[in-house]
């Protein structure tokens, strides 16, 4: 009896497996392999096409500490995620409590709020190089007819992250808001209401009611934040291409330029592994401090 | 991750409503009153790009650098849209972008469905490792890891081709996760039952399964549509002649051949490569939205 037991459990699993195998394929082949290869690179001497690597040990690695433009680069990728994070979450946190309540509109509203996405990023980036432009831009029509100065934009070194940081604001905060909005339908609205009998104003309801009680939610749009923010690239390589002097050059771009500009590979690949070092940084920081705080509902 | 990152199939099994529908008092009226008052701005504000695009594709290029012009066109000039279709292969660009974007769904739906099943309805061994394995391609997608995918194409011989924009997305980690969810959610009862009847494996996925999750496939549907559609920077790595390029690609190329200057001209080609999407989202809009917004409820 047990041994035919057993059989059966092999047999599910064999079956299992060969279930798993074609994503497995495809994962192998254009994610694992990939990742290996990265680090295998990172000790070598790679040049596209030459089947012939070099070995130069951790030369590769000691360039990266050296390389002034490395740690500008690194800093920029920094600036961008920990900023268009907060701000497009912070709208959307905004624009999700405003909308969930019966309100005419609602329609409109959140296809308003929601269209970027579906966008592409080079007809985003396009638009917005056309509406940051600074002599014609639209934008600089606008400050202009409220007395306050031209801008420079994307043409100036101090300000064309920044410009890319709002623009990504815009592209995503109405992705998150659907996300947000989803969760605030599920929490009780007899909450809301014994808060406010009990005189409790709207910035202390959001804070110690709302948010709280949609943690796991938020928690989760970080994340997807943090994933959505990879997509910088196209930004930079439609918008600014790294420039005004690699104010806006940031990790993927930084890559893009070593591996396919300069043809040196194994360099391009030490940058790459400091990107996925940087993002698993990112993620393991955030799943340690704010996955810790989450509160489930319903749970002590 | 595990915990929080959850789909609930739309329509089929959503907890009710709990917000009791009460008499609208004056008091929210009043404050639905100052909510317009903010979020009509703050929506038009959202418009204005998509609204800036359609108004600039109907100028004429003297008019976009005149100061003085008004925000809208002085008469509605149709004239950038033929003259942008004759100046790059659209026609190919768009037969491209449905072969790639059709593939890969098809390849997704087919690798995510047996995982799923296999994640959520089967015991194995390594189980655990294998799953956390497949959702190592969410935290390092093709952004993170495109160099060195690269060069395997290469070698592959693949490089300007159109599969070589598919290969890398047929594996879906995410979607093998949503899929999973929805799977864990059929009552064991239904498949038992099959059991019983001498199904097998295959059979109760394709006869009991498949059908009761019928929303999250379309969800998935519709986001792996939208991501793909829209995507530029792998599509430009591997493609460099306009018999393989996707629309995203080719209005890439009209704004470096314009070096910027002509806006009238690349933003009709916008309006073209903008509208097929934006037209199902108007069509569709209940379910785009449904599909995007339970991505992350628990």
């Amino acid at each position: 009896m047990s041994q035919r037991f057993a059989r059966a459990r092999r047999k599910e699993a064999l079956l299992a497996y060969a279930f798993l195998f074609p994503s497995f394929l495809f994962l192998a082949t254009f994610t694992y392999w990939p990742i290996i290869r990265s680090f295998w690179f990172s000790l070598h001497d790679v040049v596209l096409g030459d089947p012939e690597i070099f070995w130069m040990g951790a030369e590769n690695y000691m360039r990266v500490l050296d390389d002034a433009l490395f740690w500008k680069v690194l800093a920029n990728t920094a600036f961008y995620t920990l900023t268009t994070i907060p701000i497009s979450i912070l709208a959307a946190l905004l624009l999700a409590v405003a909308l969930d309540r019966k309100l005419r509109g609602m329609a409109i509203y959140r296809s308003a709020f929601f269209y970027p996405v579906m966008i592409p990023s080079v007809a985003a980036g396009m638009v917005w190089v056309f509406l940051y432009a600074p002599g014609y831009g639209p934008i600089n029509a606008a400050l202009g007819a409220i007395g306050l100065p031209h801008l420079d934009w994307l043409y100036d070194s101090d300000l064309a992250l920044s410009a890319i940081v709002i623009m990504s604001a815009w592209k995503y905060s109405g992705y998150f808001m659907l996300i947000l909005l989803a969760a605030l339908k599920l929490v009780p609205s007899d909450l809301y209401e014994a808060a406010r009998l009990d005189g409790v104003s709207g910035v202390q309801r959001l804070l110690h009611i709302t948010i709280p009680l949609i943690s796991p939610t938020l928690y989760f749009v970080v994340v997807i934040g943090i994933l959505h923010s990879y997509q910088v690239f196209d930004y930079v390589y439609v918008m600014t291409q790294g420039g005004p002097a690699d104010s806006t050059n940031v990790l993927t771009y930084y890559i893009y330029q070593n591996g396919f500009q300069y043809q040196d590979i194994g360099y391009a690949s030490t940058v790459a592994n400091t990107l996925l070092v940087f993002m698993l940084g990112l993620i393991g920081l955030v799943a340690l401090t704010l996955g810790r705080r989450v509160h489930y509902l319903g749970e002590k | 991750m595990d915990a929080t990152i959850a789909e609930r199939p739309s329509g089929a099994g959503s907890p009710p409503a709990i917000k009791p529908t009460r008499r609208r008092s004056l008091r929210s009226r009043i404050a639905s009153c100052w909510l317009h008052l903010v979020l009509i701005p703050v929506g038009l504000l959202w418009i204005s790009p998509l609204a800036w695009i359609v108004l600039t594709s109907l100028k004429t290029k003297i008019e976009v650098f005149d100061p003085e012009a008004g925000f809208l066109p002085a008469a509605l000039n149709f004239a950038n849209y033929p003259a942008t279709l004759a100046v790059a292969p659209f026609g190919t660009y768009l037969i491209n972008s449905i072969l790639v974007t059709g593939s890969i769904l098809i390849g997704q739906l087919i690798t995510i469905t047996l995982a799923a099943y296999a994640f959520a309805r089967m015991e194995f061994p390594f189980k655990k490792i294998l799953f956390t394995l497949f959702l190592l391609q969410v935290m390092f997608p093709i952004y993170a890891i495109f160099l060195t995918n690269f060069v395997t194409l290469h070698e592959f011989g693949l490089i300007n081709t159109l599969p070589a924009m598919i290969v890398p997305f047929v594996a879906s980690g995410y979607g093998t996760f949503m899929l999973r969810q929805s799977f864990r959610q059929v009552p064991a009862e239904l498949s038992d039952a099959a059991r019983l009847d001498g199904c097998g494996h295959l059979e109760i996925l394709w006869h009991v399964f498949l059908p009761l999750v019928q929303p999250t496939l379309i969800a998935f549907t519709i986001i792996s549509v939208v991501t793909h559609w829209n995507d530029y920077m792998w599509p430009l790595l591997v493609t460099n002649s306009d018999d393989v390029r996707t629309l995203p690609i080719g209005l890439g190329l009209l704004a470096k051949s314009d070096s910027g200057a002509d806006w009238t001209r690349l933003m009709a080609g916008t309006t073209i490569v903008v509208s097929p999407l934006l037209l199902f989202f108007v069509i569709f809009q209940r379910r785009f939205i449904d599909s995007f917004m339970h991505t992350g409820v628990k």
